[in-house]
């Protein structure tokens, strides 16, 4: 089996449903589609450069950013602005369709996920793709995330830098 | 005289009734006449020994209010031969759903937890019973009255002795045997059913650890709620190696106290070192202050490896499975004490101690199951003697250059950190021992960061023997691993709790915050210490136990001291109290019901709902289980959450797969019945959260101070709770929390050193006070009984 597509932490698998492995262009693709995107960025994206990227690609595609743990300091700090959330408050608030999104304006379609812890992410990931039929989830970390409808595939830092750099480029 | 319930009543019997033969007649319970006195006495509430039913509609108060959050750890249901069936976006053969099947699950886990505290509490009991009689009084002087609150409550009696807590086991034993049948294909189909049934079997978790640790406080003389007691040696640094070394590793104290009294009896305390890891050694150092306390669970298998014990004694939970496989590579002997655990070996209850040591000193056997605890402690005893000279050299564990030699067959392929539970950098620290560089694994080793569960090396292609290496570097500084944990204190005192009461409730306290449960942490055992000495600092008070107590013991500051030595062991503010072993958890639900009783005399007796509503709406306690990983763990959680205690976990947690989360958006979900006007106004989210899993120590910490608002905080207690939510708000997330307006119910709670900054916020969200509740009550709404 390719390497790329088995989970980073493998015991994570949960049945048949894999996630889809992308490339940017189609990680692309899919936030082109959506109508009311979200960015929920955790803190493995506090440190440079990720927290840059992250920065830039929020800029270029106008996403609002939710920020995970204590991401917000660092973020606040360095003049990137988001909204705050714990991880299982966000994701219960994604699963119920009736919410009004971070910005009152309606529930988000497409949730962009980087930088949260992997196997509480995989477990947010999983309640998404089980009650949350009404939105996509994307995980552009750069270890592959079973759990999600799309995700990057298990990368070193080199190639996952490119990726990203290249989710720049709209 | 009571007729047992299947009994044939006089007017049952025929006339020819007198020609029968072999007759069997039973008794039920036989009453004296001064229990009588007593029961009269005692106006029983509406649901003595409650089933899960009698308790259905307060779980769904609960309920409707935090909802059950579902993370699914597998999409898939296999617990029968329609299966395995995928329960993505579809139903099972069975017709269960994923939510459903969440709620199984979360059942079944709660069961086991359940059913292991409560074994081990029946085992204990008639232990005993069997060791100082079934009239053996449970009597913890003049400062506890209340012996047993849990018990009072759902039973409605008072236990006098240890035979009297056989009714609440009876009942607690049929309930759980209930309990499991609804996991059954083909039972229980909703999933808040199934959630109501696992809050029932949380409480039923609760009643048997309330059994086994007054029983084992009663019947072996062990604390009864003494704050100011020694400290105790902790760590693997504090075992004297030079003498032969018995190890205990378990829960269940009776093997131990046998260990010690046969010690005793023969003048040889001083020749043996005796100690234990997880909750054998707390209850054992409860027993005798001279034992010592490796750690928790987190250090069981690099302690194994290192081959310091001669003898192992297991009893029951949390022991590895391969304990046997583990200890013959070092030449030690294992015995088996319980049947929850034998490990394949030889039933020799029944044999002489000599012959048993005789065969295993020989290798006749690999060790031996002995049911009868005074028999282990002689065993133990004969065999850690000659077995200490004779395995010397096996002690020692492979010399550097060994280790340096084996870390370089690394090949970077990076599985050992795939297969890690926390992803850490084994990899690196591995391949950096095959340089010679053995700092990084210093640093893995240091507050148990890598908790050795061994994964790394079960993966490992080059068969490298990584936890030999962590077991080696942490014998090369053995000096930093001494430290120490107050002995268990067990309940707290009803003069405590009158002293507290008033505190607590209006807010002055600004809340009890409870450090509970298992090693699996994220970042080691130090995020707990630094939690802990966080709230203590702030007055709240800290309760703790089991694993908790022992990380929060492996902590020292700058100076060298642990939070033991620097915070007093009484249940006031400031003080951290560590009230014993996992069975003592049932002190924590404990001292809420008493606060209810004796602060605000509301009567135990079979008034569960009335009782978890008091501490639910009034008492500012919150759990926090930063490393949970077993089924007790879940039951423990779920037993507080009925009683109306909040509880944040580690981010572990989420894979318990459910959580009970409240949306503070929801504003029809926190309405209140002010029971003194009998009016309906609207409340606060507060506690916001029944049941939440936080990603890191800065945001647990946050959600501790704030899971501590209560409706019934007067005005100074709530400004002085929310001042330390903005504090650590602003501490962690750098800003005051924007959510903060709606915890404001006028302006006389606003912290006054945040009032600018708090004021703009409620202007931005056009916040208008509200109606204070004098007596909040989510039950009796009209329309709603």
């Amino acid at each position: 089996m390719n390497d790329r597509v088995i989970p980073w932490q493998p015991t994570v698998i949960a049945g048949p449903k894999q996630a889809l492995l992308v490339t940017p262009e189609t990680a692309k693709l899919m936030l082109q589609k959506s109508k009311r995107p979200l960015f929920v960025v955790g803190p493995y994206a506090k440190n440079e450069p990720i927290k840059t990227y992250v920065k830039d690609i929020a800029n270029d595609w106008d996403l609002p950013i939710v920020t995970t743990s204590d991401t917000y300091k660092v973020f606040e700090e360095n003049g990137i602005s988001s909204d705050y959330y714990g991880i299982i408050e966000i994701i219960n608030l994604l699963k119920d369709p009736n919410w009004k999104g971070i910005k009152g304006e309606g529930q988000h379609d497409f949730v962009m996920f980087i930088g949260c812890i992997y196997y509480i992410a995989s477990q947010g990931l999983s309640t998404l793709k089980h009650f949350a039929p009404h939105l996509k989830t994307l995980t552009i970390c750069k270890y592959f995330h079973s759990n999600a409808d799309a995700s990057f595939p298990n990368m070193k830092d080199e190639e996952w830098h490119d990726f990203l750099e290249n989710m720049k480029i709209k | 005289m009571t007729l047992t319930p299947n009994s044939i009543k006089p007017e049952d019997l025929k006339d020819d009734f007198w020609k029968s033969k072999d007759i069997k007649i039973s008794f039920g319970e036989i009453l004296f006449e001064d229990e009588k006195d007593d029961f009269e006495d005692i106006k029983m509430g509406p649901t003595p020994k409650p089933s899960s039913t009698d308790l259905r509609s307060w779980d769904m108060k609960l309920l409707e209010r935090y909802e059950p959050f579902y993370a699914p750890f597998c999409d898939m249901c296999c617990l029968c031969t329609f299966g395995k069936c995928d329960l993505t976006g579809k139903k099972g053969a069975c017709g269960i759903s994923i939510e459903a099947q969440q709620g199984r699950f979360t059942l079944l886990t709660c069961c086991i937890g359940s059913a292991a505290h409560s074994g081990h509490a029946r085992h204990l009991l008639e232990y005993l019973i069997h060791k100082v009689g079934v009239t053996h009084p449970i009597d913890f002087g003049n400062n506890i009255d209340i012996e047993a609150p849990i018990i009072r409550t759902l039973i409605g009696k008072k236990p006098k002795t240890l035979g009297d807590l056989r009714e609440a086991m009876s009942y607690m034993e049929e309930q759980n045997l209930h309990l499991l049948s609804a996991c059954h294909t083909g039972q229980e189909g909703n999933h808040l059913d199934f959630e109501s049934k696992a809050l029932h079997a949380g409480l039923m978790d609760n009643i048997g650890k309330e059994i086994g640790d007054i029983a084992q406080i009663a019947a072996l003389d062990l604390p009864k709620g003494d704050a100011d007691l020694p400290l105790v040696e902790l760590g693997v640094g504090v075992v004297d190696r030079d003498k032969p070394v018995i190890l205990c590793i378990g829960h269940n104290v009776a093997p131990g106290s046998g260990i010690v009294d046969y010690l005793e009896d023969n003048d040889m305390e001083g020749e043996v070192e005796l100690c234990g890891i997880c909750c054998a050694s707390i209850d054992i150092t409860r027993y005798d202050h001279r034992a010592k306390v490796v750690g928790p669970i987190s250090k069981q298998l690099k302690f194994l490896r290192a081959g310091v014990a001669d003898v192992i004694v297991v009893d029951e939970q949390c022991i590895r499975c391969d304990v046997l496989e583990e200890a013959k590579k070092t030449d030690t002997a294992v015995i088996a004490t319980t049947d929850k655990m034998c490990l394949g070996l030889p039933d020799r209850t029944n044999d002489s101690a000599d012959e048993i040591v005789a065969d295993i000193l020989s290798k006749k056997i690999d060790g031996a199951l002995i049911l009868s605890p005074e028999k282990v402690g002689e065993v133990a005893t004969k065999l850690a003697i000659p077995l200490s000279s004779r395995r010397a050299n096996l002690k020692i564990l492979p010399d550097m250059d060994e280790i340096q030699k084996e870390a370089s067959k690394c090949t970077k392929c990076e599985w050992c950190v795939r297969v890690c539970p926390n992803s850490i950098k084994i990899m690196d620290a591995v391949s950096a021992a095959g340089s010679g560089d053995f700092q990084m694994c210093e640093k893995l080793y240091d507050y148990s960061i890598c908790y050795t569960c061994g994964r790394c090396e079960q993966e490992c292609p080059e068969d490298i023997k990584i936890i030999s290496l962590m077991a080696k570097i942490g014998e090369n500084n053995l000096n930093k691993y001494k430290y120490n944990v107050r002995v268990g204190r067990g309940p707290v005192q009803d003069v405590e709790v009158r002293r507290v009461g008033a505190p607590i409730v209006l807010g002055d306290i600004p809340g009890v915050i409870a450090f509970v449960g298992c090693t699996n942490f994220p970042e080691g055992s130090k995020d707990v210490a630094i939690m802990a000495e966080e709230f203590l600092k702030r007055n709240y008070i800290v309760v703790t136990t089991g694993c908790g107590a022992m990380s929060i013991g492996e902590y020292k500051d700058e100076e060298g001291k642990t939070l033991y030595e620097k915070y007093g062991g009484e249940f006031d503010a400031r003080g951290l109290v560590n009230m014993g072993s996992c069975l003592s958890n049932a002190h924590i639900p404990g001292v809420a019901i008493k606060i209810a009783n004796i602060f605000a005399k509301k009567p135990l007796e079979g008034n569960f709902e009335e009782i978890a509503d008091y501490i639910l709406n009034r008492v500012g306690a919150c759990g926090m289980a930063w490393g949970p990983y077993s089924q007790k763990a879940a039951a423990i959680a779920s037993g507080v959450n009925r009683w109306g205690i909040p509880v944040v976990l580690g981010p572990h947690g989420s894979k318990y797969r459910r959580l009970y989360l409240g949306r503070s958006d929801k504003e029809e979900t926190w309405k209140l019945n002010d029971m003194r006007t009998g009016k309906v106004i609207q409340g606060e989210p507060a506690p916001e959260h029944l049941l939440y899993a936080a990603e890191n120590r800065e945001e647990a910490t946050v959600f501790l101070a704030k899971l501590c608002l209560r409706p019934t905080d007067n005005n100074k207690g709530r400004q002085i709770k929310l001042n330390n939510y903005i504090d650590l708000h602003k501490k962690y997330f750098s800003n005051i929390p924007k959510d903060i307006y709606k915890f404001v119910r006028s302006e006389k709670d606003i912290p006054i050193t945040y009032k600018k900054e708090v004021k703009a916020i409620l202007e931005q969200n056009n916040w208008e006070p509200r109606e204070l509740a004098m007596e909040p009550s989510i039950l009796d709404f009209s329309g709603n009984k």
